[in-house]
């Protein structure tokens, strides 16, 4: 089905990541600013991990010498929105963000949800059921195509067709 | 391969199941890859030019290239340079089978075969037909059950033979999931996606998710599973 709120996921999506980049600051890390446009002031909490050394790394491309992250995985604060709490966690290796993963993501409304699957739709899943259901009929792989039309062939032999 | 016809109407007449078997059967004499005399043998063979062919034929052939493009090839009749329409087939021919039987009449009914189900009206009592999605690997249960009044719903899936689906970019076995099933409208539509879908991997639910009216459930390797965002809406209760 398609969405038709892609304006309102847009502009989610910038919130959440705006988000990402409010934490409660325990020890402010300096950040080098490469792509993001929301060029963080902070990047996370040192919750794990001592004290952050500088990684070394290739000369930045500003003139003035850009500070740089602790390579290491950082895991934001929990910090509310309007469509729930978001808490993501990111992975600097090499001075650069090189993973942003979504601890908890907005699910407490439908339509949060629904825009939260939009958004990070590979959080959408489930461990499968195995449910003895009252059913009347099954869907589900069976044979290959080319057993199909063996088998389709000895059917009808047995419904007395051919 | 059982194909299952459940009928509730009171007043129609039976004969029309036996009207089904032979359609069936006949379609199988032109479209079977199995079989040697069939139209699309001798067309693989280059025996007998595709325009030349009985007018079911050409009309399958064309559904395959119509899907072919509309998959960006995830479906495709054409793998590793041969001819081999039979993964829409079935649903065509499922799809055949219900216009017999609702030209004799029937509002209420399903047609089963090879895993696929063409659902139309409900059980009889009022009550929605239960289709559950079989489990990959616990033979006798099912992971979700979908409610179909006018529904198809057909899955595709690797745990039974194992590597029969290839991806048609590659020629080689699709690996990312053990099964992919799409409900929607039309049978023919609602295979070919299956298909579709289970050849590209995880990926491929994006095909669904932008096709109108349609929706996909698809299970992993690790027995996770993902879904569009209106397949919940599909769904009844277990037991």
């Amino acid at each position: 089905m398609r969405r038709a709120a892609a304006a309102l996921v847009a502009t989610v999506a910038g919130v959440i990541w705006l988000v990402t980049f409010k934490v409660t600051p325990h020890a402010r890390l300096p950040v080098s600013a490469p792509a993001p446009s929301t060029t963080p002031a902070a990047v996370a909490a040192a919750s794990e991990g001592g004290g952050a050394t500088p990684a070394p790394s290739r000369p930045p491309a500003t003139p003035t010498p850009a500070p740089r992250v602790a390579n290491g995985s950082f895991t934001g604060s929990d910090v509310p929105t309007p469509y729930g709490d978001v808490q993501v966690r990111l992975t600097v290796a090499g001075g650069r963000v090189t993973d942003v993963v979504a601890l908890q993501m907005p699910s407490d409304r439908a339509r949060s949800e629904e825009i939260t699957q939009y958004v990070t739709p590979v959080l959408r899943s489930e461990a499968i059921q195995a449910q003895s259901a009252r059913i009347d009929i099954i869907s589900g792989a069976t044979f290959t195509s080319e057993a199909y039309a063996e088998s389709l062939d000895a059917a009808l032999r047995q419904d007395h067709l051919a | 391969m059982p194909v299952t016809i459940d009928v509730r109407d009171a007043n129609v007449d039976r004969t029309a199941v036996d009207v089904v078997f032979a359609e069936l059967a006949r379609i199988d004499r032109l479209c079977s890859t199995h079989g040697a005399g069939s139209e699309v043998s001798r067309i693989v063979r280059g025996e007998l030019r595709s325009e030349d062919a009985h007018p079911d034929v050409r009309a399958v052939l064309e559904l395959c290239l119509r899907y072919e493009l509309e998959t960006s090839g995830w479906f495709s009749a054409r793998i590793r340079g041969r001819l081999d329409p039979t993964g829409l087939v079935k649903g065509w021919a499922i799809g055949r089978a219900g216009a017999v039987l609702e030209r004799w009449g029937a509002r209420r009914f399903f047609v089963d075969a090879g895993g696929d189900v063409l659902a139309r009206g409900d059980r009889g009592d009022g009550r929605p037909w239960r289709v559950g999605i079989r489990h990959p690997v616990e033979r006798s249960c099912v992971v979700r059950v979908v409610l179909a009044g006018d529904l198809a719903v057909a899955t595709s899936g690797t745990y039974e033979k194992g590597g029969h689906v290839l991806d048609p970019h590659t020629g080689l076995p699709a690996e990312g999931l053990v099964s992919a099933t799409v409900a929607g409208p039309d049978i023919v539509t609602a295979d070919v996606y299956a298909t579709a879908v289970l050849a590209k991997g995880p990926a491929g639910l994006a095909l669904v998710e932008a096709l109108a009216g349609y929706e996909a459930y698809v299970i992993r390797p690790d027995l996770r599973a993902s879904w569009t965002s209106g397949f919940d809406g599909l769904c009844g209760p277990p037991g």
